[in-house]
């Protein structure tokens, strides 16, 4: 689900990052409010946690293993507003140690993944423990119910977003030719891409990562809990109040695109004869009217990548640097094994 | 040929220049104990984790009753699974060996795994309980113990495997009087048992009736 | 005395199948661990400053991102390639090998809409260039710097003094609780002599004792805090 760079044009990544500026500064500030000092350096814990959860190999069925977010583990560990800003530490470090998810779409990724994830597994896990009587009087299965339905439902939310603003970038960015200059798959196609996958695979390997560490601290050491540690300080009237108003903004940034979803393709009826359809039209993987595209594509200085006249003897002499570059490049890597060899006979 | 046989061993770690290890030779009999003693860093739990296949050398090779334990060796299910059920191996840090939610747990872990009956795993467990005097912590959670109570449970969990051979580094560490003349006790049993043992520690005189081979790493 | 199962051998014959996920497991911490452990000392005496690197980065980054026009991309290409070209091979082949695979992802991904779409092929492989020369530059800056320059870098950037205590928190637990992680599983793999029937139990055990242990030396970490005289203000640190 790390949306690498590129994929979101930067004025998408600029509008996320933006979103994301309220979120945090609430995280920190409830963390501030919330938290002991004591515990202030637990969101390192927690951070370092979400990092290396996301690296752990989840057996599935027949050796063959999947990764979790582990969003809403985090959130019930550590609280959500601690999560966020665990999750956000834990992205940033994943962007730029490994290049996993871009870093100008670093914003984006926090939005999906710090922000919409373990906001919304936390509030339905909190929500259905509730119905079944509070914290306090709900049995452990029931607990665990609550984290498998909360994690599954905060991954596939999160994998929503993170939809929506892939298939959102070909009506909004493209060139004079009408191609898309990002990610080039609207919603009709990133929804059910990024959905069936999540909803059948990585829901599963969520909610099952989830429970079975949440179990094993639940058993163990329930005192770590952040149901636990909310018992130490009393939560306050307004204690639940940000919640549901986050969900609704986020709920009505779901909704826009919707809309304009009504107007080309609709929802599941996304099929193979459609598919057939619009590459006998010949025209782009069913975009919206255009009408509605253009008011919104940038102006674009130079719409084709034909370098002409001015820029020719700079194209040459760029083409050369490149040209030596690149074979330096490829004669040391080929040189690796010998050098491989050579060093272990000299040891 | 000897029952455990290391030859020429040269080993290092990723990145760093000068060996941990280098051509070094060590070998011992079915039933032998052997105890490995050397200042810190001179390579003994390196050459504990070559014993049981954790590391594998650079040069070298080691065989292990009559068989080539290499990395490909290794990597194929069966062997490494039989390997290791039949080498025991006692981290000198027991906190890395205890992810159960239950000593109990903890120690039925290995017979679960060799697919025993649920009859036959229960008594494994308790005879190993009995052996470190833990009955009582059965239901406790392994991480919540004091330093030398993880020991034994993690060395209990060892034992429940039955290795025919066993790996200890440091087992005294951390242990009280009590627990120390209790553990010789056991060693010797175990050897008098026909088991090998192969001992990093820094207290040969505990173990002087025990062993028959000293090996001093420089 | 021992019981009598301890004294005899048992005759074993382990099953075929098992699982690998603990094995995989270990190889994907590992190969954090030598990451953010090991900055293989490329960072060279008369390097730029990292906050300077920082701001280059970022604005190659959005260069890269926004631009349409092919001579700033080719531009961008040869300044990169060339600045690699200058490297030794082993360092080379950590960031090339990473952004070929990034790009080999972004191929995948793009392929369907390829050959739905063939007009927007050149747009969708420009796309796949980007991609790479984003994730080198990242991998330049991340093999250039350490850790604890970029997190002064951070400083420079006026980002508030708690935040970039987490961030060292965070990479200081990193590796510790990695380690554990690794270790634990190494152990585990030591006893996983057959089937592993309990799959998820390990799963949670690994984890949730990781979990646990680093509740612990958190709290050890403040105690030790205090005892050399901190007071509680995290804006001073």
């Amino acid at each position: 689900m790390h949306i690498p760079e590129n994929y979101l044009a930067p004025a998408t990544c600029a509008v996320m990052t933006a979103a994301m500026v309220p979120v945090w500064a609430h995280a920190v500030k409830k963390v501030d409010v919330e938290l002991p000092k004591e515990k202030i350096p637990m969101i390192g814990v927690g951070a370092a946690f979400s990092f290396l959860g996301m690296m752990f190999n989840v057996p599935l069925v027949g050796g063959t293993t999947g990764h979790a977010v582990g969003g809403t583990l985090i959130a019930l560990l550590f609280g959500p507003d601690a999560a966020c800003i665990a999750v956000s530490i834990a992205l940033l470090l994943q962007a730029v140690i490994f290049g996993d998810g871009g870093i100008l779409a670093f914003g984006a990724n926090c939005f999906n993944m710090a922000f919409i994830l373990p906001y919304v597994g936390y509030w339905i896990y909190s929500a259905i423990v509730r119905m079944f009587g509070g914290p306090e009087r709900t049995k452990s299965a029931h607990h665990y119910i609550a984290a498998a339905v909360g994690s599954y439902i905060g991954i596939n939310a999160a994998a929503f977003f993170a939809a929506v603003e892939f298939g959102l970038q070909p009506m909004l960015f493209k060139d004079a030719a009408g191609n898309a200059l990002y990610c080039p798959y609207d919603l009709s196609v990133s929804i059910p891409a990024m959905m069936i996958p999540h909803l059948v695979v990585a829901g599963v390997v969520e909610a099952v990562f989830t429970v079975v560490i949440f179990a094993f601290v639940r058993t163990t050491a329930p005192d770590l809990t952040y149901d636990a540690i909310k018992g130490y300080a009393p939560a306050r009237a307004d204690n639940k109040k940000p919640i549901p108003v986050f969900a609704l903004v986020a709920v009505l940034i779901a909704a826009t695109p919707l809309g304009l979803l009504a107007t080309g393709t609709a929802w599941g009826e996304w099929g193979a004869d459609e598919i057939a359809d619009i590459v006998t039209n010949g025209s782009a993987l069913g975009y919206t009217p255009t009408g509605l595209a253009n008011g919104w594509s940038l102006n674009v200085p130079m719409p084709d990548y034909t370098v002409g006249g001015m820029g020719e003897v700079a194209a040459y002499i760029l083409s050369a640097i490149i040209g030596t570059a690149l074979l330096i490049i490829i004669f040391k890597l080929i040189s690796i094994p010998m050098k491989g060899r050579r060093e272990i006979h000299a040891s | 040929m000897s029952f455990i046989e290391l030859r020429d061993i040269t080993f290092r770690y990723e990145g760093e220049e000068s060996p941990v290890l280098s051509g070094f030779s060590m070998s011992a009999e079915r039933g032998s104990c052997l105890i490995i003693e050397g200042d810190n860093g001179s390579g003994k739990t390196t050459l504990l984790r070559i014993l049981s296949a954790l590391s594998f050398p650079e040069k070298g090779s080691f065989v292990f009753d009559g068989c080539d334990i290499t990395e490909k060796y290794m990597k194929v299910n069966m062997n490494s699974k039989l390997f290791h059920k039949r080498v025991g191996y006692l981290f000198q840090d027991p906190d890395i060996m205890l992810f159960n939610a239950r000593v109990r747990d903890e120690i039925a872990f290995g017979p679960r795994q060799m697919g025993l009956g649920d009859e036959e795993v229960d008594k494994r467990v308790r005879d190993c309980m009995e052996l470190f005097d833990i009955e009582k912590l059965s239901d406790k959670a392994p991480y919540h113990l004091s330093g030398g109570q993880k020991k034994r449970v993690a060395f209990a969990s060892v034992m429940a495997l039955n290795p025919e051979v066993l790996l200890l580094d440091e087992p005294y560490a951390g242990l009280d009087r009590k627990s120390r003349e209790q553990l010789t006790a056991f060693l010797t049993e175990l050897k008098r048992a026909g088991k090998t043992l192969l001992i990093a520690s820094h207290d040969s005189e505990i173990l002087s009736g025990i062993y028959d081979e000293r090996l001093v790493m420089m | 005395m021992l019981p009598e199962w301890m004294k005899e051998s048992d005759r074993y014959v382990p099953p075929k199948d098992g699982g690998t996920f603990a094995v995989k497991t270990i190889k994907t911490i590992g190969d954090i661990m030598s990451r953010v452990k090991v900055q293989r000392g490329h960072e060279k005496k008369h390097c730029l400053p990292a906050e300077l690197k920082l701001m280059i980065l970022l604005v190659l980054l959005v260069l890269t991102s926004v631009t349409q026009n092919g001579l700033v991309l080719m531009g961008i290409a040869a300044v990169v390639l060339f600045y690699l070209s200058t490297w030794p091979a082993r360092d080379l082949w950590g960031i090339i090998k990473t952004s070929l695979s990034a790009m080999a992802l972004s191929f995948v991904i793009l392929l369907p809409a390829m050959i739905m779409n063939p007009a927007g092929i050149p747009n969708n492989l420009v796309l796949m260039t980007k991609v790479f020369f984003c994730v080198s530059m990242v991998g330049i800056f991340n093999h250039t710097s350490q850790w604890n320059h970029v997190t002064g870098a951070l400083a420079f950037f006026h980002i508030p003094g708690i935040f970039i205590f987490t961030l060292d928190m965070t990479l200081k637990y990193m590796v510790l609780l990695g380690n554990l992680i690794r270790d634990l599983l190494t152990s585990m793999t030591l006893r996983a002599v057959g089937r592993h029937d309990r799959k998820y139990a390990s799963v949670g055990g690994v984890m949730g004792v990781t979990f646990i242990r680093g509740t612990e030396m958190n709290t050890r970490m403040y105690e030790a805090m205090k005892c050399r005289g901190f007071t509680g203000d995290y804006g001073k640190l």
